[in-house]
């Protein structure tokens, strides 16, 4: 009996001397965002492993920057890379991740970073 | 570290003592070893290259970025690249030459303004830009800061000493994802005329953080008593 | 990942089978009350550095079991296609937060990094990585060789940076 194999070295091959997220540069096509937009973030089902945090699911924000590109870690973790796509630096006003923060303090944002497929057009 | 003059001193005293923990954490490397989880020359060569690690590079990066208006520019657009003028290589400087599990290689520079102050968190893990800051310390990688930094910034803040106006917008930068982060403070007044080792000295690990603002004369990190998370949110 | 792999649906079974005991390790309740801490050993021998010796090679042990680059989740490989021990990596995330819980749960009042190695130690041996017997008898046979009478262990210190360590850091 065959066992199946399992390439554990193609990202190691695919990485080394590039780096990570450089070697999946020019994978993703053409970003859908555009800096300045207002995007959603999905909140998508995950199994066991996700980054896209509870509290920055179902909040609005503002596109700050498009980032590099990379399969999502959702993916990544269980090795499948095929699927490449954009990742956008997100803010989010934090009197709209929190309803108690305080209006005086209403400037105060979070930034992070969210792949594609998990934004949704405003 | 100061580690260039130290065959200038005698040996530093040494703990003449076998602790339990010293004994523990030799006996869990050597059972992972003999049961394949990995090898000792992988281990050796990692630890070898965390020994290496520390601030000193992104200080460094910090002062000439406020000497040279081109090299900050450099330092936002592609902090990449302005860390090879500081010794870091994200990319080959690693054993691996491709990053790490928790290294990768994209560091974004957070330009601060007088109305913009950033500061940086890993809320789901402890995601650090360790290649240029050395290892996170203890209250980084505690739920406690992790889970309330993102939730009661100011407080967060106020409680490591800095308190700041209305005006100033507090920006958590969450580090998920395959960016590291450090903070490009404003230069702080008082240092006209300063050296780059003069103006890297007050960039402390903290100010890298953004959990401090440089001052002159100060050169260390305050002392920070970790606590229980209190509200905590989430996981 | 909105499709789902029926196959995954299963190993979430195994998974849940693998969820962590995180009930207290004789072993480790022992070391915690008997050990004695950096912050302690470091005051009175007048060292400086905040950090005892060992830390980055635990630092690195931990990053060494977060596997080569970053760690697939390996339960998702069914237990008869694991190919090696390594199969059995303690992904990263995974560990970070079984630190915290065990940490909240049994360490709080432990110096840092002496939790953070306890919590490892206890996640390795509830995971079945290591008996609490096998980690035992190793402590012993390390504790010996480090006590060892002068010279003995000599050519062992050129090969292993953990003693090395000892003296130079």
């Amino acid at each position: 009996m065959n066992k199946p194999h399992y390439d554990r070295e193609h990202h190691v091959k695919k990485a080394t001397g590039i780096g990570d997220p450089q070697c999946f540069k020019g994978e993703a096509g053409k970003p859908k965002f555009n800096v300045g937009d207002k995007v959603r973030v999905r909140d998508l089902p995950d199994i066991f492993y996700t980054r896209t945090q509870g509290y920055v699911r179902g909040a609005v924000a503002t596109v700050a920057e498009i980032v590099y590109e990379s399969p999502p870690a959702e993916n990544e973790s269980w090795d499948n890379t095929e699927v490449v796509e954009w990742f956008y630096s997100l803010v989010f006003k934090m009197t709209d991740l929190w309803p108690d923060y305080p209006e005086y303090f209403a400037k105060d944002t979070v930034e992070t970073e969210i792949p594609e497929h998990y934004l949704e057009a405003v | 570290m100061s580690d260039h003059d130290d065959h200038l001193h005698p040996p530093a005293p040494m703990v003449d003592e076998v602790s339990e923990f010293e004994v523990l954490e030799l006996a869990v490397r050597e059972l992972a070893i003999e049961k394949g989880l990995f090898t000792q020359e992988d281990h050796d060569r990692w630890t070898e290259y965390m020994h290496t690690l520390g601030p000193l590079p992104a200080a460094r990066l910090v002062a000439k970025a406020w000497l040279d208006p081109e090299y900050k520019e450099l330092a936002v657009k592609d902090g990449v690249k302005a860390s090879l003028e500081v010794g870091v290589d994200w990319v080959s400087g690693m054993p691996t030459q491709f990053g790490t599990p928790s290294d990768y290689c994209n560091l974004r520079v957070l330009e601060d303004t007088p109305t913009l102050k950033h500061v940086v968190v890993c809320t789901l893990c402890s995601c650090y830009p360790r290649p240029i800051l050395g290892q996170s310390p203890e209250w980084y990688r505690t739920p406690n800061y992790r889970r309330r930094i993102v939730r009661w910034p100011r407080q967060v803040l106020a409680e490591f000493g800095l308190q700041l106006p209305e005006d100033v917008e507090v920006r958590v930068e969450d580090s998920n994802q395959k960016s590291r982060f450090i903070v490009l403070p404003v230069r702080p007044e008082g240092t006209e005329g300063w050296s780059e080792d003069q103006l890297a000295e007050i960039v402390t690990r903290d100010v890298l953080i953004g959990v401090a603002v440089p001052k002159p004369g100060v050169t260390a990190n305050a002392k920070r008593p970790v606590r229980k998370a209190v509200n905590p949110y989430g996981h | 990942m909105t499709d789902v792999n029926p196959d995954y649906l299963e190993l979430d079974k195994e998974m849940n089978e693998r969820a962590l005991d995180s009930s207290p390790i004789e072993l480790l309740e022992r070391i915690k009350i008997e050990g004695r801490v950096w912050e302690e050993l470091s005051e009175e021998y007048g060292v400086n550095n905040p950090d005892p010796p060992w830390r980055v090679s635990l630092e690195s042990t931990c990053d060494q079991l977060a596997g080569g680059y970053w760690a697939p989740f390996n339960v998702c490989l069914p237990k008869e296609e694991r190919e090696s021990p390594s199969d059995d990596k303690v992904d990263a995330i995974e560990r970070r937060w079984e630190e915290d819980d065990l940490v909240a749960k049994h360490y709080a009042d432990v110096p840092f990094p002496e939790r953070q190695l306890l919590a490892l130690a206890h996640t390795l041996v509830r995971r079945g990585i290591m008996t609490e017997q096998e980690l035992a008898a190793k402590m012993k046979s390390v504790s010996d060789r480090l006590n060892m009478v002068d010279g003995a262990y000599e050519d062992e210190e050129l090969s292993n940076p953990g003693l090395a360590n000892k003296q130079g850091a």
